[in-house]
């Protein structure tokens, strides 16, 4: 039996070593003084919280859910209510409650709030979906976006049905998100290593011997999707912060795959794959955008054209999933170099949870 | 010594121009689509415009200055969308273009607010696009859906003797909603006038024939039907309701204008557009006809919608605002924009004041199809403005 101690030794690394990367990121985005690379950082540092929200789950339980943008879509509209000027949403969504029309509060008070409101529908969501597994799981996700994408496209009086939601306050300074991205990867992080967390990575990985030693595995499901609910609304509150403006659309089926992908091709069973996958894909994007708009290489004007981003976009995933079938870290975590090699030596008497392959890909 | 000349005059020629292009210039910034589905709605509008800068270069620049333009591609996408207004606001723009759409253009129009510069939708018709849904240095340079269902209202009660009228209502867009609630705050303005019955229907609905069933059991044919929809789904309502037998006039928002689909219902007639101009070569202002022939100069094609022309509408107000305020500067530009009242342009006059930017009455051109040939027959101006408290409902 392992003492908590040294599973936080042995795992603090991955944590510190995705903040840093965070971390210079962030300053060179300020040293680089570019604002409209400013906003594509901040779009970067909400795909991570999105992705690391679903690693919460899906990496952790093994179930794939395709409905986390749900939570996002719930907290982006908290966040709205809670920061909108009183008269703006007296006017636009006369519905709401009397007592959050006259409430306005600042945006770092408003998203964790909104976040929480989030966790609150994953939990009452959860406690029926976690009984299922398997595609069964998977499709009454997709289900429960269905319906949250619908009502908040259709009840006019309280979400403004399809019409852009405005007057949310904007933040364009970027030490918030790079807060809140860490925030989530250590979240993530200390779920993972938590009680809950290792109980249902056991589940993950042997569902009938976890069951048979005594695991409630509904629950430790529970668990992890309240979390990463929690997660995803905190994205999809910032998300509504850095651009003023939200739609029920913005939140379905594009963004969902957006961010599956980035977690499959990161490596699904990772944290660290999640966070290398946003930031491998979202680097990728940017350079194919530039070459779009065309780059001038001494003399040479180089551009492709429109809309081959997206193309080869899909064929760079393709190419990664056909090397690397379970993503780029597989089921690895970055690690001190030292503690790798160390580790290495010692796996072969002691099996470790991180190096045991999952059922999830196989 | 010639060749000295020939130097100093190249030294003159390459400082001219560059140097203006740098310090002197006017910055008009368009953060439209320049890709995805927004592409085809914000083009033809931006090429309009172009001309207008384009003119005005020619004609010896705006306060002495040449107008210089930056773009950046929203690729039809929000996010994006931010980030191209940042980039055309970093890169020094007096003036914001944003995409057609409320929801798309947005913001970059924010973005733009937030710098405090002047903003201005392409060709939006939600009331959102200006002060209500941006901020006090925001414009829309098209008119708002709600007076295109006004005006067919009043147009056909007056001019085609109508008195019973049906709605149908595509719920799809914001858009389509304007139109029936303009034809809704007119219908009780027109004495006699009833509306005999409504129905909805959605733009992707494979088959309205449950609610063509509905208007051919009224117990009589309406005179005229009210139609709010937009492409592409109208192609399939108009023709479902001329195949079911159903001849009454059609009155419609201008999102229908065009030739391009009308080979789809072969000899449409009775039926009724608002446009801002024609791009049927009949408008009687022959300085349209001279724009449409500009236009297919530079593009190579005649215009396909009327939504060409509030592009060219957005940068001539603009210019005239700036040139009387004498600066570029946001708030002397606004106060300047919302002095006009009933300002002429190519395209009929425009009003701008400190509630609305954004026209609650409008001249429209109205053109009939008949045998499938649209031409201009009318032109019609509503009766009064259309208030904002109806408008903000």
């Amino acid at each position: 039996m392992l003492r908590r101690g040294s599973v936080v030794r042995r795992t603090i690394a991955t944590p510190i070593i995705l903040s840093a990367l965070i971390l210079a990121l962030a300053i060179f985005t300020v040293w680089s003084g570019s604002r409209p690379f400013n906003q594509t950082v901040i779009d970067v540092l909400l795909r991570v919280m999105l992705v690391v929200g679903l690693y919460i789950f899906i990496g952790n339980s093994g179930v794939l859910s395709f409905g986390h943008i749900g939570f996002t879509c719930l907290g982006a509209y908290a966040a709205a209510w809670l920061t909108m000027p009183p008269m703006m949403k007296g006017m636009m969504l006369p519905g709401l409650p009397g007592w959050l029309i006259a409430t306005k509060l600042p945006y770092w008070v408003a998203a964790p709030i909104a976040a929480t409101f989030a966790a609150v529908f994953a939990w009452l969501f959860g406690l029926v979906l976690m009984r299922l597994s398997g595609i069964a799981a998977s499709i009454a996700t997709f289900a429960m976006l269905a319906m949250i994408n619908k009502i908040y496209s259709n009840w006019s009086s309280v979400t403004g049905a399809t019409s852009s939601v405005v007057g949310i306050p904007i933040v364009r300074d970027l030490w918030p998100y790079v807060i809140a991205a860490i925030l989530c990867i250590v979240i993530a992080w200390a779920h993972a290593i938590s009680r809950a967390g290792l109980k249902l990575r056991a589940a993950r990985d042997e569902p009938v011997a976890a069951q048979a030693s005594g695991i409630d595995i509904p629950r430790e499901r529970l668990v992890a999707f309240v979390v990463s609910g929690w997660v995803t609304g905190l994205a999809g509150a910032l998300f509504a912060h850095s651009l003023g403006v939200v739609t029920p659309d913005t939140f379905y089926l594009a963004m969902t795959f957006m961010a599956l992908s980035m977690l499959v091709v990161g490596g699904m069973s990772s944290l660290s794959g999640a966070v290398l996958g946003v930031l491998v894909l979202s680097l990728l994007i940017q350079l194919l955008r530039g070459l779009e708009r065309g780059v001038d290489m001494g003399g040479v004007a180089l551009k492709i054209p429109n809309g081959l981003q997206e193309i080869a976009l899909g064929v760079i995933m393709i190419a990664i999933l056909m090397f690397r079938p379970s993503g780029m870290m597989g089921n690895r975590e970055l690690v001190w170099p030292r503690a790798r090699r160390r580790r290495a030596a010692d796996a072969a008497p002691r099996s470790s949870t991180n190096t045991q392959p999952t059922g999830v890909h196989r | 010594m010639r060749q000295i000349r020939t130097f100093g005059l190249a030294v003159a020629a390459a400082a001219l121009a560059t140097a203006p292009a740098l310090a002197d210039d006017i910055v008009v910034g368009f953060a439209t689509a320049a890709s995805g589905f927004m592409e085809a709605y914000d083009k033809p509008a931006q090429d309009a415009a172009m001309i207008r800068i384009q003119e005005i270069n020619e004609a010896g620049g705006l306060l002495g200055r040449q107008i210089r333009v930056v773009t950046a591609d929203t690729k039809s996408d929000r996010a994006e969308g931010a980030r191209a207004g940042l980039t055309v606001v970093d890169a020094g723009a007096d003036l914001v273009v944003v995409s057609c759409d409320y929801d798309f253009g947005s913001p970059a129009a924010l973005v733009a607010e937030s710098a405090g510069k002047v903003s201005i939708f392409l060709c939006a018709e939600s009331i959102k696009a200006g002060i209500q849904g941006v901020g006090p240095h925001s414009f829309s340079a098209s008119v708002l859906a709600a007076v295109q269902g006004a005006t067919m209202a009043e147009w056909a009660y007056h001019k085609r003797g109508a008195r019973t009228f049906y709605r149908l209502l595509d719920t799809w867009t914001e858009y389509n909603k304007g139109i029936c609630d303009g034809f809704d705050w007119m219908l009780p303005r027109l004495e006699g006038a009833t509306l005999i019955g409504s129905d909805t229907f959605v733009n992707d609905d494979v088959s309205i024939a449950a609610q063509i069933t509905r208007i051919k059991a009224l117990p009589q044919a309406p005179d005229a039907i009210m139609l709010c929809t937009m492409m592409p789904g109208a192609v399939s309502a108009i023709k479902q309701l001329r195949d079911a037998g159903i001849t009454a006039p059609i009155l419609n928002g201008s999102g229908v204008d065009g030739s391009y689909w009308l080979s789809a219902v072969p000899d449409l007639s009775n039926f009724f557009v608002p446009v801002q101009g024609s791009i049927y070569g009949d408008d009687p202002n022959p300085e349209v006809t001279a724009f449409n022939a500009k236009y297919r100069e530079m593009t190579g094609s005649d215009p396909s919608t009327q939504y060409v022309y509030p592009g060219y509408v957005m940068i001539d107000v603009w210019a005239r605002a700036v040139e009387r305020a004498g600066t570029t500067e946001a708030a002397a530009v606004v106060a300047e924009l919302e002095k006009m009242r009933d300002e002429p342009t190519l395209f009929g006059p425009r009003t701008f004041t400190s509630e609305l930017h954004h026209q609650n009455r409008a001249r429209y051109l109205i053109v009939e199809t008949d045998q499938g040939q649209p031409r201009v027959i009318d032109e019609w101006t509503i009766s009064e403005p259309i208030p904002v408290s109806a408008l903000l409902r």
